[in-house]
């Protein structure tokens, strides 16, 4: 009788549903580059854009995917869009995970977890994947690996 | 007068369990109470302390006060994370069963006990037995 929380299904994904639009502000190292606040809606459409939700006190998926994720960012920058949402931490823990892996795709700050609601999110790490019309093609909850990636990013490119 | 007093210490802690937190309204537990709590195992965003369902808690008080009721709430929730979310399986579809069956089994488990110890008449041969029993005197 036991489910796999990682199977559970997302109803934004089945549904290839609009992602749904937020608001938040960007983490200081961030803001020279990217501005003061991350609107979703303005990057829908333009390309694919993937969603990272993560957090400092997830140890040690979150460590383990960090890497995988810089790696993914360096190699397809200009073809796809990766934000990082750092989701019920505190600031000062969350830029001290983001010196110790160097991560230099964007990083917004939601400590409420508000956002992750929208996407019912049931834990951290999830990803998402959202296609260039601006839906929501696929979720994968746990650490990602970098042949994940790829294949959803192909997906999403299609 | 003690058994007042015995009666309050054995309901102090159910009271004090039913009791929120003073910001939020005991309107906000009851409609958290019957939502899962999406990062628990078997805790509702009631009881559970995680950053998830507080953060529920304060969605539901929040449309509390923009006047939205208990069942748009909940499918507020629903609309996110799916009919995984109610903690009662919806009366119907595939879950309805989930409903039916206990009754169903509870009713037949009855009609089966009430057949088996219904008092059945007794055997005519073995009535007639001890009919001429009765009017033969013993041997």
């Amino acid at each position: 009788m036991q489910r796999n929380p990682k199977d559970l299904p997302s109803v934004l994904a089945q549904k290839r549903r609009p992602a749904p639009d937020f608001i938040l502000p960007l983490l200081p190292p961030y803001r020279a580059a990217w501005g003061e606040t991350f609107r979703l809606a303005d990057h829908l459409g333009k390309g694919p854009v993937v969603l990272n939700f993560w957090a400092s006190w997830c140890y040690p998926a979150c460590y383990e995917e960090a890497p995988v994720l810089e790696a993914f960012w360096r190699r397809h920058q200009g073809r796809v869009l990766l934000l990082g949402v750092n989701t019920q931490d505190k600031e000062e823990e969350a830029l001290k995970f983001l010196a110790q892996f160097g991560l230099t795709f964007p990083q917004a700050y939601d400590p409420r977890g508000r956002v992750g609601v929208d996407y019912g999110l049931y834990g951290v790490p999830e990803t998402f994947f959202i296609d260039q019309k601006g839906r929501v093609l696929a979720r994968h909850a746990g650490a990602i690996d970098e042949a994940t990636l790829e294949r959803y990013l192909e997906e999403a490119l299609r | 007068m003690r058994w007042v007093f015995l009666l309050f210490a054995l309901l102090l802690p159910a009271l004090a369990q039913e009791a929120p937190p003073p910001d939020l309204s005991p309107e906000v537990f009851r409609i958290a109470r019957e939502l899962r709590c999406p990062v628990c195992q078997g805790e509702s965003a009631a009881e559970s302390n995680s950053g998830v369902a507080q953060e529920m808690r304060r969605l539901i008080a929040e449309m509390l006060k923009e006047g939205k009721t208990k069942e748009e709430i909940k499918a507020f929730f629903v609309e996110r994370y799916g009919e995984w979310i109610l903690y009662a399986p919806p009366r119907r579809g595939v879950t309805l069963w989930v409903w039916v069956l206990p009754v169903l089994g509870l009713l037949l488990l009855g009609l089966g006990l009430s057949a088996y110890f219904r008092p059945r008449p007794l055997p005519p041969e073995l009535l007639e037995e001890a009919d001429r029993r009765m009017r033969e005197p013993p041997s």
